[in-house]
């Protein structure tokens, strides 16, 4: 705390006045053109002298100066402009773009512009334009092969799924998502919870909880910025851990009133799944749907000089592949931005509402999944479509009970039975409402303040009619209904100081926040054992009163209090050094030890202004140190006995943490280098990183003669490291004729250096990401492996590579013992080694077409749906030669299997999932449009009207794997690299017309 | 510039303000007051009282399901010849086919570590200075859980359980089974010095608070224990079989006295067997009751619906049979084998009857310990004692029979399955025949009186080597298990190897053969067993 206060006076003391004499100018400064704009951040300097000022948030300035000073008026992106004094005290100003210098400005932390040139780390953006010519429904999809480095993997819940976005690598053991930042104010993102084993939770399936992205209307979206180290974070806290994505939403403007109305169709199929048999397949192909997803936004703005309006609505209606699937979203946008007090101060005011309600969002895994059946349907002489009447009368009861070719099994039911009577259904509502006030205070200090209330409600409901599988469902049925209400109640403070002195120019940030999280939890299950007691009647005065039902509340409250710094000192516009310091406290710590210090320093240097570099328009080197500290989730360090609904106490007590609670730390170091050439015909951006992450919270199993079963402890090093590159280009730029393209690049290494302490009394050389459950599929963190390392049961080969198959049985490889646990080896790791994207536009007189080529390369993934689904499946060919393979037993004897034999042995969800192994290596085509821009007369009604047919998905250049590797079952950390029935990866296609009037 | 710095002045007082408020309001707020807290728990000293019901109900566990199903019914209740799962689970390559499913296996002592142990800690550390007869009951229960665990495993942590945070080390199977002993001795000693008080009644799923009927039970357990290791260590088998023969209390004596847990949940067996399908009569089973044409089959068993009106069990062991595509196919065609019955499946547990005992005392007599009575009103007794606990007339011509035998085992579905008898003891005591046959005798009844049981009945099928209940159709443990003398223990859990490998190690030692099924317990002795 002490330290804490030292350094902020060290700041302060920066900003002591340098007085001067003459008279004082005072103007604006605005940008030109339709959208004109009032620009913060202007330098302006008194030529020949030593005097400079900067302009503030609404582009004013003074400056001293006398008559006959030449003011010089400099901004990055900007050509410069030169002014004489003359007798007017008043110089307002206009600045024209500078078409030779590239998208210069980026949003960063606390929602600060800065000019792109002084950053010191690594950003990248993309612009409204972008994210919207292949609209997707949850807006992050559309980061993919766009900005370098952004790993994206969708879910294969459908459509309103999450999306697993990682920057530099996964680290942690929690969440490895990056923050995402709304106009400068951090959102929550709570998920309702994500799988983690391939067999499936047999209380509703794996489902997706979704993610917040998927509650936000893309068209609202200006930009998006990816700031993809801690670096660029630091201040956000500790939820900047792994990057931040800043969204800019469409702000009203003034003069215009604007309407934009845009409506999207998009038609999707089955594309990706497995080779079946032509039976199976035909009935697989009956069994999906055509989806259909519209996409419909209307947005209006406009306002007066000194109040601005922005309202938008959108909707979404879906139809998913998987039949009775589908989505309804309605979201509206409201803000208000308004001047007081002749500019003193700014007051901005929004709010945004969405409901969603997605009716069978899709599950993975083996319970409570329609796909399980649907592949596995074999009944000689019948079709799949003819269990579509999935009911009939049982006299004996009479109920309408469960129709199937078998008995059910836990994992295998009718599917139409589990699309209507196993029906689920997600309700769920976001509330985002935000206020700031900004005061300026004189021109070159401005106090905010900004408040946020976020509440995320998340509903679940699933209806379990009986005569569904007893293992899912006693005989009256199974009522589960989940509701969790999250909210994030966010306040902050901040006084910025924009100062130059001569040529030092100095902005900077003071600024205290609290975030205030909390989760209510209710969840009621009537369960495979307490059961209802009327059948098919769902509502919890329904249930037995028998402990066999779960009904449970939780009610978790998280507070963290912070102050923060940060500076940015530009040298002559030449040399820039960043300096950030932050200090939490949080309520999860234990109260002794809850604050922890993080800083950053970074800096930069514009070599083309220092130097006069020939063809290079523009090259900077940066580099930056940041240190980000973390706490643990709330209710970690004493967390209370549970009691059991009906059941007294819990028998096992919570898990504690062993010694004292430390908070996690990542230390990470970057530099890079962005050089443009030939008036920005040509660029590149390349930069290094290095990640450590020490001292996590990792929850391990002890020994249970402890007198514990699992004990929390703070320990472990991963280390991420990466090289990053992007590089622009413009081939072709003449009038009609324009293409420009973008290629990024990355790759990642991961390695776990640590998991136990030396120094601590648990000493563990794993700790797991998905557990094996029942299923030879798991992922471990090893030491001296990689995040993401997957294992699976291996057959044993002979020195030929002849499988052992004794006794009827295939024999279990043993001779990899360093890398096997439990019986399951590792046979690769889900994480590419690296991405490649190429984006290009083109557009020739009033045609569009863009197209996006996304590669990720390196990496496995095991299809458990070939082993289950083995004896229709249609690889009889597969590793054989005429059908037929060779195998050895444990004397050496050969002989020879049909394939269907092999497979026969090798297949299942517990059988040899090493035979299933693929590389995760895939080139596909994943976005592309074609667009006409109609040309409109000067006074026609509208302004602009485009249409352009899209494609997303469309297909693969190249892929070995039966499935798409790109989607998920979980956007948490368990589950990559393994697809168990997931639903199949679409191809889709669109229409979207824009009209803006 | 006055301004200006007044502006600092301000802000940095703002400042001192903020700081000092950033670390107030944190505390108190990490709590989720849905759960209950220590001092809550404290009222009513149910941070004592509420523990004996985990304790009690994950002896032999009640729910879920699924996890009792891994801790003992996919191994000791079919091991003992009780029971056996209809489906092929993992292709066959199973527990029951002696291809042990690890993940399974770590229940059988996850489930007692972590529910019955922790707990019976903080009841020993809340009450044994201050109310050391609630001390003593968590004793007895402890000593009930734990020799099962160790009767499964050899070696196991008792003695030293919770000394370190974070290992933790084996006793020798002797070890525990001399601190069983002294634990049940102390329990006795402490119950009989407050015998009258009621402290218990409102925690007890078994007695009603009776301490009493607690020392019965704990006399009779330790009787239970002093058979187990007769064979290897008599004179130590001999003294304390004795103490409970010869305690003024006693042993059980009827049916009144059994010890049940008398549970809020279903028998975890029910769900198994009605909704899931997944274990049935063991053909063992339909051998001996059939062939002794015994009344106790109608208590135990519904009616097969493979052929009417008939008992049907199936062979365990069994492989992904020839002919069926997947483990379903051959459940379907085997789930209409007799499925266990509801009058063994009632909310009450039980886990040691007064027939038991009555057949622990006929065996005490055959080795000649002083206070057992003769072999033979024992063993009759014990017969009759098990009629009774099921309402059922006729033991007396039952116990006189001595022409039926066990009856040879058809497989209606797949006659390569089909078996003869393995034995043709028949029921009547025979005062001249050996004392190896009138062994077999009293165990093989016993063996079907202590149904469904299969913990206690897989034990003492290991020691004695009785009855004789069929092989497993199919022996995947690669040359481990010798089929003839069947699996004598499960290896060490996956989760102990992970978290505790010198403790295992260590454990192995202590086991003396290697870590696997087909080495034998310490009280596991080859050869006759007189």
């Amino acid at each position: 705390m002490r330290k804490s206060i030292l350094i902020f006076s060290v700041f302060l003391s920066f900003f002591i006045g340098v007085h001067a004499q003459e008279k004082i100018i005072s103007g604006t400064v605005t940008s030109s053109g339709e959208n004109a704009m009032p620009l913060p951040g202007v330098n302006i300097i008194v030529k020949g002298k030593t005097i400079g000022a900067q302009t503030d948030f609404d582009g004013k300035y003074t400056i001293n100066a006398s008559l006959g000073d030449v003011l010089e008026f400099s901004y990055v992106g900007l050509t410069s402009v030169s002014v004489t004094v003359g007798t007017s005290d008043v110089i307002d100003v206009t600045m024209e773009e500078n078409l030779e210098q590239l998208e210069d400005v980026v949003v960063t932390a606390l929602g600060i512009q800065k000019s792109r040139k002084s950053l010191t780390y690594a950003a990248q953006d993309i612009n409204a334009e972008e994210l919207s010519k292949v609209k997707q429904t949850n807006p992050v999809n559309s980061l993919s092969g766009k900005v370098s480095g952004v790993v994206i993997n969708r879910s294969s819940s459908g459509t309103g799924g999450s999306v697993k976005v990682t920057l530099r690598g996964n680290s942690s053991l929690g969440n490895n998502q990056p923050l995402y930042v709304v106009d400068g104010v951090p959102l929550s993102n709570p998920t309702g919870g994500q799988p983690l084993e391939t067999f499936g939770d047999i209380n509703g399936g794996n489902r997706d909880g979704g993610d917040v992205l998927s509650l936000i209307n893309p068209d609202d979206i200006e930009s998006l910025t990816v700031l993809k180290g801690a670096s660029a974070s630091a201040l956000y806290g500790s939820a900047g851990l792994n990057g931040v994505i800043l969204i800019t939403t469409k702000k009203g403007r003034s003069g215009s009133f604007k309407v934009d109305f845009s409506s999207n169709v998009i038609v999707e199929n089955a594309a990706y799944y497995i080779d079946l048999n032509d039976e199976a397949e035909s009935n697989i192909e009956d069994f999906f749907d055509t989806g259909v997803t519209s996409i419909t936004s209307v947005s209006a703005s406009g306002g007066t000089e000194n109040a601005q309006t922005y309202f938008s609505y959108s909707n979404t209606f879906a139809t998913g592949i998987l039949p009775t699937n589908d989505l309804k979203q309605h979201t509206i946008n409201i803000r208000e931005t308004a001047k007081f007090f002749d500019g003193v101060l700014t007051v901005n005011a929004s709010v945004l509402a969405t409901t969603q309600t997605i009716d069978n969002r899709p599950v993975s895994g083996l319970y409570f999944n329609p796909l399980v059946g649907a592949y596995n349907f074999d009944s000689p002489g019948e079709q799949l479509s003819d269990y579509r009447n999935f009911e009939q009368l049982d006299p004996d009861r009479n109920i309408q009970s469960q129709r199937w070719f078998r008995a059910t099994s836990d994992i295998e039911q009718n599917p139409y039975w589990i699309l209507n009577r196993n029906a689920n259904e997600d309700t769920n509502r976001k509330l985002l409402a935000s206020m700031s006030l900004n005061f300026k205070i004189n021109d070159w200090i401005s106090i905010q303040t900004r408040g946020t209330y976020d509440q995320t409600f998340l509903g679940y409901d699933k209806e379990v009619h009986a005569t569904t599988d007893a293992t899912l469902a006693p005989e009256n049925g199974r009522y589960i209904f989940n509701e969790q209400d999250i909210r994030q109640i966010y306040g902050d403070i901040i006084a910025t100081i924009n100062k130059q002195f001569n040529t030092i120019s100095i902005s900077a940030n003071v600024g205290a926040s609290t975030t205030r999280n909390s989760t209510e939890i209710f969840n009621a299950d009537s369960g495979t054992n307490g059961g209802l007691q009327f059948a098919n009647v769902f509502s919890i005065q329904n249930f037995n009163a028998n402990p066999g039902v779960a009904i449970s509340q939780s009610s978790l409250e998280k507070r963290v209090n912070s102050l923060f710094a940060s500076t940015t000192i530009g040298f002559n516009e030449k040399l820039f050094v960043d300096l950030t310091a932050r200090n939490d406290w949080s309520s999860s710590l234990p109260s002794n030890n809850n604050s922890y210090f993080y800083p950053s320093v970074g800096v930069t240097g514009i070599l083309s202004e220092i130097f006069g570099l020939g063809d290079a328009t523009f090259g900077k080197v940066r580099g930056s140190y940041a240190e980000v500290g973390n706490d643990v989730p709330a209710n970690t360090v004493f967390p209370e006995r549970r009691i059991l609904f009906g059941g007294g106490l819990d028998p096992l007590d919570p898990v504690r943490p062993l010694g004292e609670v430390r908070p996690e730390q990542q230390k990470s170091f970057e530099v890079g280098t962005e050089w443009r050439f030939w008036n920005n015909r040509f660029g590149f951006d390349l930069g290094y990183y290095n990640t450590s992450t020490v001292d996590q919270y990792f929850q391990v199993p002890v020994s249970t003669g402890t007198g514990s079963v699992t004990v929390g402890v703070n320990s472990g090093d991963i280390i991420n490291q990466g090289f990053e590159a992007s590089i622009f280009v413009a081939p072709i730029q003449t009038e009609n004729f324009k293409w420009t393209a973008n290629i990024n690049f990355a790759a990642n290494d991961n390695e776990v250096k640590e998991i136990s302490n030396p120094s601590d009394d648990v000493q563990i050389d794993n700790q797991v990401i998905s557990p094996p459950g029942v299923n030879t599929f798991a992922s471990y963190l090893v030491e001296g492996g990689s995040y993401g390392d997957i294992y699976a049961q291996v057959v044993k080969r002979d020195n030929d590579g002849r499988p052992v198959v004794e006794g009827g049985a295939i024999v279990i490889n043993d001779e990899n013992p360093d890398n096997t646990i439990a019986g399951l080896e590792k046979v690769g790791n889900a994480n590419p080694d690296f991405t490649l994207g190429w984006n290009n536009s083109i557009t020739f007189k009033n045609i569009s077409l863009d197209f996006l080529i996304d590669g990720k390369f390196g990496g496995e993934t095991i299809s458990m749906t070939e082993a289950i689904v083995e004896g229709l499946s249609n690889n009889t060919q597969r590793e054989t030669s005429n059908g037929s393979i060779e195998v050895v037993n444990l004397a050496g004897d050969v002989s020879t299997l049909t394939a269907q034999e092999y497979y026969g042995l090798a297949g299942g969800r517990n059988g040899f999932t090493g035979e299933y192994v693929y590389s995760a290596t895939n080139v596909r085509l994943a976005e592309f449009a074609v667009g006409y821009n109609f040309k409109l007369s000067e006074n026609s009604f509208f302004r602009g009207i485009k249409a352009s047919l899209i494609g997303n998905n469309l297909f693969f250049f190249y892929k070995d794997a039966p499935h798409d590797p790109n989607v998920s079952l979980s956007t948490g950390n368990a589950l990559q690299g393994v697809d168990v029935l997931g639903l199949p990866s679409t191809r889709s296609w669109g229409l979207n017309v824009n009209l803006s009037f | 510039m006055k301004n200006t710095n007044n502006i600092f002045l301000s802000g940095l007082m703002a400042l001192s303000l903020l700081l000092s408020s950033c670390t107030e309001g944190l505390d108190d707020i990490d709590e989720n007051p849905r759960n209950i807290s220590q001092e809550q728990l404290e009222v009513d000293f149910q941070n004592v009282g509420s523990l004996y019901k985990p304790i009690f109900e994950n002896i032999y566990q009640y729910t879920p399901a699924w996890s009792y199903q891994l801790q003992q019914n996919l191994n000791a209740d079919v091991f003992s010849g009780y029971m056996t799962n209809p489906r092929p689970f993992v292709a066959g390559a199973n527990n029951t086919t002696y291809n042990l499913v690890s993940g399974w296996n770590n229940f059988i002592w996850s489930v007692p570590y972590s529910n019955v142990m922790n707990n019976a800690r903080t009841i020993e550390n809340e009450t044994k200075d201050k109310f050391p007869e609630l001390f003593a009951i968590s004793q007895i229960l402890k000593v009930t859980a734990m020799h099962r665990v160790s009767d499964v495993f050899g070696p196991i942590v008792y003695t030293k359980f919770g000394e370190s945070a974070t290992t933790s080390e084996y006793d020798s199977q002797e070890e525990v089974y001399d601190a069983f002993f002294t634990d049940l001795e102390e329990a006795v000693q402490i119950l009989s010095n407050n015998i009258d008080s009621p402290r218990f009644t409102a925690f007890d799923l078994s007695y009603g608070g009776s301490y009493e009927k607690w020392i019965k039970y704990a006399n009779s357990l330790r009787l239970r224990l002093a058979i187990r290791i007769s064979k290897v260590n008599p004179s130590k088998a001999k003294s304390e079989g004795e103490k409970s023969l010869n305690h003024p209390v006693g042993v059980f004596q009827t049916n009144e006295d059994s010890f049940f847990v008398n549970g809020t949940l279903d028998h975890p067996i029910k769900t198994i067997n009605n909704s899931w399908g997944d274990i049935r009569m063991n053909a063992s089973m339909e051998s001996i009751l059939g062939g002794y044409e015994d009344p106790r089959i109608e208590s135990y068993f519904n009616v097969s619906g493979v052929i009417e009106g008939e008992h049907k069990g199936i062979r365990n062991g069994l492989p992904l049979l020839p002919g069926y595509d997947d483990e379903l196919a051959q459940k379907a065609d085997y789930v209409d084998f007799s499925l266990l019955s509801d009058q063994v499946l009632t909310s009450s547990v039980q886990l040691m009857t007064a027939s038991e005992v009555f057949f622990l005392k006929a065996e005490a007599a055959l080795r000649g310990w002083t206070g057992a009575g003769t072999a033979q009103a024992n063993y009759e007794q014990g017969i009759s004692t098990s009629f009774q606990q099921y309402g059922l007339s006729g033991s007396s011509n039952y116990i006189a029979n001595s022409t039926l035998t066990p009856k040879d085992y058809v497989d209606p579905v797949t006659p390569s399955n089909n078996i003869t008898a393995l034995s043709n003891i028949t029921i009547a005591w025979d005062e001249g025949a050996s004392n190896e046959e009138k062994l077999e005798r009293i165990i093989t009844q016993k063996w079907i009186a202590i149904f469904p049981e299969g913990q206690e009945a897989w034990s003492e099928y290991r020691r004695t080597g009785y009855p004789k209940i069929f092989p497993v159709v199919s022996n995947q443990s690669a040359g481990v298990v010798d089929t003839d003398i069947q699996i004598r223990r499960i290896p060490f859990v996956d989760s102990e190897l992970q978290t505790n490998p010198d403790g295992v190690a260590d454990a192995v030692i202590k086991l003396g053969g290697p870590d696997d099924a087909g080495t034998r317990l310490w009280w596991d002795v080859p050869g006759g067993n007189f």
